[in-house]
């Protein structure tokens, strides 16, 4: 019924079968909806935040899928920038992507905030001394960057191009998507960098504070680094997922591995800048405010194991995979290893979300244990529900894999050649 | 922090940082307005035929933007940098000592069973231009692109007086839910139509200034090797979209080839074949 909405030569299942696909996530959306409104109109109390725990769930949530967004930024840049045309076939996948993570992080923290009508007040009334402002002016500077970047890939739905000026728009604005790729770089670079230095100077807390260069702590620079690092990762991660759920081949494994390898490279300097950082943080950042490192780990379950996985098992380890040719060619590894660095990145945002709140810091202090509120839950459940609808039409109806026909093609050629010489 | 507003103050860190989020707002309103105003440029200025071409080439997978001189086997690969518009290619120029009048009375091409006659120029989105006494053109499908399209359900023709562009769109035909919009293979304007019963569907009257330029069109030897390689193209087309097995060795294309595939899908079909992705 919607066969003239889909790219010419794309195979889509059947209408029917796509609402089947869409209703539980639609009706996880409306749940999450639900629990939103009550924490919007009866306020905060309907989670398990206070104002000790103020930071739960939700900004774990925001900065993971901000991280894992960073695949948009970063591919526009490789691609745009840097014109590493192979990324082609996968940057209107990763703008989609993109959108997706920072309207869900924003639509989230307008919960979280509260207030949605006095949103505006962030910018007419910004604390100057809060990283918290230029956050937001990034992220809200940057979601309009991807939904501009996003607009070519909407024009060029089937039925959009047929109208004159959609399809000029299209094409004029695409001409044009190397300024967005520039501007979507220098404000993702930014922000990424704030949300790490949101914590970085934490005075209060020496289990996040650090020190650092000029006005930014380490964790400035390591949050750009750990997003740049896994945004290629999670592209590939989604990508591959995307191939599996349609049973479709999308992209050339060679564009998979180059992801990798770009991830894995980054990735190795991620964790040589992180050890070096906890070892300086370790020896030197936290004795000097009186607060032996090892005592942060004896609370459970927060214990040393929490360190020894996020730099380790879901770093280096991964590095090594993604940055060993032989490896990087066998998709069961490349794909685990590409997991497994979203895993090290959302467990290092963890820490610095939750763990920082529940080590106490004062003698009178003790240690918190936080459990979100099904409230909290709901709303995340609902914007992960909203990111795979938001893809899946995403999906079905927009050429988020230019090469999916061609390689179809190839592939049946190929077919036919292996034939054609079976029979000679 | 803005200077209008609660909290500003002139000191380096808050005109640095409203002077970057400033630059970041002027730069994304420029950007779009930018490409507000060139579009509304290019539709004063009737390019959207060639944008859409341009647009559609550029999603053409690289194996179907083959330089005609690579068909032939003059280079052993090259894409086509022009949108298959050689009146642009240098290369093209060098290699070609272009006549714009095909020999009169020359034979046909006879390929797998089609016809192709050699008085006239063939567009690669299968239509051909014979340049007329009277000074015009006639314009119509290729034996390939009459066999896709067998009885068309529809034929939507541009009244005369409208103009044609090479590679814009001539005239669009419906067929088993494919709507495809066939290309022009000259410039000028329509001063009559036809249809499918006559083997022709538009004469055009060639742009005023100068002589038609067919320069960009196949011609003589190049239609045969073109040809093989469009019916490879068919075959992986029709494979591709749900077609069974094909074109044993030796046989031919049947008058209507969308009636023999019903459980093909024609609009991808032919999509790929009037190269529109």
């Amino acid at each position: 019924m919607d066969k003239e909405f889909i790219a010419r030569g794309a195979k889509r299942c059947p209408g029917g079968k796509f609402l089947l696909w869409l209703l539980p996530w639609a009706l996880l959306l409306g749940f999450g909806l639900y629990a939103a409104g009550l924490c919007l109109v009866l306020g905060l109390n309907q989670t398990n935040m206070d104002n000790r725990f103020a930071f739960g769930l939700w900004i774990f949530l925001d900065l993971t899928i901000i991280a894992f967004g960073a695949g948009a930024f970063f591919t526009g840049f490789l691609l745009y920038i840097l014109k590493i045309g192979e990324l082609k076939a996968v940057i209107n996948s990763a703008v989609a992507i993109g959108l997706v993570c920072y309207s869900g992080a924003i639509a989230v923290l307008m919960v979280d905030v509260g207030q949605p009508l006095r949103a505006w007040f962030t910018f007419w009334y910004p604390n100057v001394h809060s990283m918290l402002t230029e956050v937001t002016f990034c992220l809200s500077c940057y979601l309009t960057v991807l939904a501009i970047e996003y607009l070519p890939i909407v024009l060029k739905n089937r039925r959009l191009r047929e109208v004159p000026s959609m399809l000029v728009f299209e094409h004029e604005l695409h001409k044009l998507i190397y300024v967005l790729a520039g501007v979507g770089t220098f404000l993702s670079f930014f922000h990424q960098g704030s949300l790490g230095g949101l914590y970085g100077v934490l005075r209060g807390r020496p289990f996040a504070f650090r020190e650092g260069l000029a006005v930014w702590p380490s964790t400035f620079f390591l949050f750009i680094l750990s997003a740049a690092a896994v945004g290629p990762s999670f592209i590939l991660l989604t990508t591959w997922m995307a191939e599996k759920i349609s049973r479709k081949k999308l992209v050339r494994p060679e564009v998979l591995r180059l992801l990798g390898r770009i991830s894995g490279l980054l990735l190795a300097v991620y964790v040589l800048a992180k050890t070096l950082d906890t070892l300086l943080w370790l020896n030197r950042t936290s004795p000097e405010r009186g607060f032996p490192a090892w005592q942060y780990y004896s609370w459970r379950p927060f214990g040393t194991w929490i360190l020894f996985a996020e730099i380790v098992l879901f770093g280096v380890l991964p590095a090594l995979v993604l940055l060993t040719p032989r490896l990087r060619a066998r998709t069961g590894w490349l794909v685990s290893a590409a997991a497994m660095a979203c895993c090290g990145v959302a467990l290092n945002r963890f820490v610095m979300t939750v763990q920082t709140l529940a080590l106490p810091t004062l003698s009178f202090d003790r240690f918190l244990s936080y459990y979100p509120s099904w409230q909290e839950v709901g709303t995340f459940l609902a914007v992960v529900a909203y990111g795979v609808l938001v893809y899946s039409f995403s999906f079905r109806y927009l050429p988020l894999f230019p090469e999916e026909r061609e390689l179809k093609v190839e592939a049946l050629a190929e077919e036919e050649e292996l034939a054609a010489a079976g029979r000679y | 922090m803005l200077p209008w507003n609660y909290g500003f103050e002139w000191n380096a860190s808050h005109v640095i940082f409203l002077g970057a989020f400033y630059t970041v707002l002027v730069v994304l309103a420029t950007t779009v307005l930018h490409a507000m105003w060139r579009s509304r440029r290019d539709l004063r200025q009737r390019k959207t035929e060639e944008i859409r071409w341009e647009s559609d080439f550029h999603d053409l997978p690289s194996r179907d933007r083959v330089c005609r001189h690579a068909l032939t086997g003059e280079f052993g690969s090259r894409e086509c940098p022009h949108g298959f518009d050689c009146r642009k290619c240098e290369t093209h120029a060098r290699r070609w000592i272009e006549t714009d009048a095909p020999a009169r009375g020359a034979e046909e091409e006879e390929i797998f069973g089609m016809a192709f006659p050699l008085d006239r120029f063939y567009h690669r989105g299968h239509t051909w231009a014979r340049p007329e006494a009277d000074g015009t053109v006639t314009v119509g499908l290729d034996e390939l692109g009459q066999r896709l399209l067998g009885v068309p359900d529809a034929v939507d023709l541009p009244e005369p007086g409208a103009r044609v562009r090479v590679n814009g769109t001539a005239f669009r035909i419906k067929k088993r839910g494919a709507d495809v919009r066939v290309l022009s293979p000259v410039d000028g304007e329509v001063v009559e139509r036809g249809g499918e019963g006559q083997g022709w569907y538009l004469k055009v009257k060639p742009e005023s200034h100068g002589e038609p330029g067919f320069g960009h069109l196949l011609r003589g030897a190049e239609v045969r090797p073109w040809l093989l390689r469009e019916m490879e193209r068919l075959q992986l087309a029709l494979t591709a979209e749900g077609a069974a097995a094909t074109l044993a060795d030796g046989g031919v294309p049947v008058a209507d080839i969308a009636a023999s595939y019903p459980e093909a899908d024609w609009d991808g079909v032919c999509g790929e074949m009037f190269l529109e992705p």
